[in-house]
């Protein structure tokens, strides 16, 4: 008689602290459940509290790997950028969260992993290493990167300068990016309040772009910043 | 009925409470004189910090009566299930995955609601019944998704999964309903647990026999037949707990308990051989997944559960 397979996880031997810690997850449906009725949830609170209008969701690529990039002026953008993306494709939508911060403990880590589905990058110490697991999770066909290039949030409201990181993602290659910005979120939830408070919010999402065109040098890094970076504050600057 | 107030003017919930807190008091301190005088116990202090979680809940779980004794078994028996499916990487198949855990879940609602005939609590007849319908809807499904490829190994693993870490373990939820439910959880718990240390240290202190080599290499002859010994004795000095009993019942009880412990321990030590991986999970620290812990309880309670009920009735 032929042998059966089998095929454990690579994560068995994990306690639950590591399991919400490491990435790439392993799906769990509890996992997805949680996640599925706390995005519905979401969903309501967006539109009731805060009256989120989303502007430009046609713009979003129907299929492939695609990374979205903000600006970042509190907790609520990433919040928005969920709420943009259709209710199927939450559980394989990542935002990028900085590591020191959203998995500094167990509880954080539960919120972050399971409600938000976040990614945790390493912005301090590893930070190429991070990069590449970014870039093996686009390679899957059908996942989402949510990035904010500055890498912290902002406190002023001007918008910050684009980190490297993501210039670095996607030189030389066909994935597009599609630039959002995020409006009124200082506002509702400056950085060090503990609640958001209800002002209105604005998300538009621009047209994708990317960068094949580009080889891999540093001057093309900076190049692709830089064109980021104008195209998310012209975003911003429509409604002015 | 067991309650909270049944509980508290219960004797034998209040005996094995002193015993249980007796115990833990006692290792507890063994452990901080052995690290005193400068042996080395950190992996037993993992072991221990272990126990000091799980007695409070298991003592609280079962303070709180029948309906919380039937979830958290319910609870035991889905995350336990999920431990073997991972395992086997049944739990890639979710449509099979979630249908062993409704399953489970309709074998806790078998255990809670009212016997429409008898009209007592608990549905013996439809717990007893389930396996054929879950079984049944396991099979259904390769039909119902139109694929043949591999669905024998998933069905099968599914089935193993229902039957023996969902069905077989859900007998200690269906226990509560008994008059004598304190004395039966209460004593099956502490005498399967004290059934695998007595096995563990028996074969530490004289094991030299290997009992089943290729399966666990650790256990041995010595080991098994001191674990046997000591649950042969423990129903005596327990005896409070069935006051019911006649003396042979006690030595069946013990045999039940010695030689059903360490089966249920080998089963998942082959599951896990075959797999090739050394714990179930690691959700317990220092004790490895739920599987490992329970696993001496499956084998053991639902034989008890039916040679019980064929002396005495299980109510």
């Amino acid at each position: 008689m032929a042998e059966w397979e089998y095929h454990p996880p690579p994560d068995i031997d994990e306690s639950m602290a590591e399991h919400l810690r490491n990435f790439p997850r392993q799906p769990y449906m509890l996992m997805y459940a949680i996640r599925s009725i706390a995005a519905l949830l979401l969903r309501g609170w967006m539109r009731v509290y805060h009256r989120l209008r989303i502007v430009g969701v046609e713009n979003l690529p129907e299929s492939g790997s695609f990374i979205l990039v903000c600006n970042h002026t509190s907790h609520l953008d990433t919040l928005c950028m969920l709420c943009s993306m259709p209710l199927t494709k939450i559980h394989r939508t990542f935002p990028a969260a900085a590591a020191d911060y959203f998995f500094s403990s167990l509880p954080r880590s539960a919120v972050s992993a399971i409600l938000i589905n976040a990614l945790p990058f390493d912005r301090k110490i590893k930070g190429a290493e991070s990069l590449t697991v970014c870039s093996q999770l686009l390679g899957n066909d059908g996942n989402v990167l949510i990035i904010f290039p500055e890498g912290t949030r902002t406190t002023t409201g001007e918008l910050n300068r684009f980190r490297s990181g993501i210039g670095r993602l996607v030189v030389d290659t066909r994935l597009p990016v599609v630039p959002c910005h995020l409006d009124g979120g200082l506002k509702a939830w400056p950085k060090g309040k503990l609640l958001p408070r209800p002002y209105r919010l604005k998300l538009r999402i621009g047209t994708p772009v990317s960068y094949q065109h580009l080889d891999k040098s540093s001057e093309s890094v900076q190049r692709i910043c830089h064109d980021l970076q104008s195209r998310v504050a012209d975003l911003g600057r429509i409604d002015e | 009925m067991m309650t909270i107030d049944l509980a508290l003017h219960s004797d034998i919930y209040l005996t094995y409470l002193a015993i249980v807190g007796g115990i833990l008091g006692f290792a507890g301190s063994v452990l901080g004189i052995m690290s005193a005088i400068g042996k080395d116990v950190s992996s037993i202090w993992k072991t221990y910090r272990g126990w000091l979680i799980m007695i409070p809940l298991v003592m609280g779980t079962i303070f709180l009566g029948r309906t919380a004794v039937i979830i958290g078994v319910a609870l035991l028996a889905i995350f336990g299930f999920k431990e073997f499916a991972r395992a086997t990487g049944l739990y890639d198949d979710w449509w099979l995955t979630g249908l062993v855990y409704l399953g489970i879940v309709a074998l806790a609602t078998a255990s809670f609601v009212v016997d429409p005939r008898l009209n007592y609590p608990g549905w013996y007849g439809l717990f007893m019944a389930l396996p054929v319908y879950v079984v049944g809807a396991i099979v259904l499904i390769p039909i119902i998704r139109n694929r043949a490829k591999g669905q024998l190994q998933q069905v099968a693993l599914a089935i193993v999964g229902f039957v023996y870490f969902g069905w077989m373990f859900s007998h200690l939820g269906f226990l509560a309903n008994s008059q004598y439910a304190y004395g039966y959880l209460l004593y099956l718990v502490l005498a399967v647990e004290i059934n695998d240390i007595a096995a563990f240290t028996f074969g530490k202190l004289f094991g030299k026999h290997k009992l089943r080599e290729n399966i666990s290499p650790n256990k041995t002859i010595e080991g098994s037949i001191g674990a046997i010994c000591v649950s042969l004795i423990i129903p005596w000095l327990l005896w409070f707990s069935f006051p019911h009993f006649e003396p042979w019942h006690l030595v069946l009880t013990g045999l039940i308990v010695g030689v059903g412990g360490q089966l249920g321990d080998l089963v998942i030590s082959f599951i896990k051989r075959d797999i090739g991986i050394k714990d179930m999970g690691a959700i317990i620290e220092g004790h490895g997944g739920i599987l490992d812990r329970v696993d001496s309880m499956i084998f053991v309670v639902p034989i008890f559960f039916h040679v019980m009920r064929w002396i005495h009735g299980i109510r």
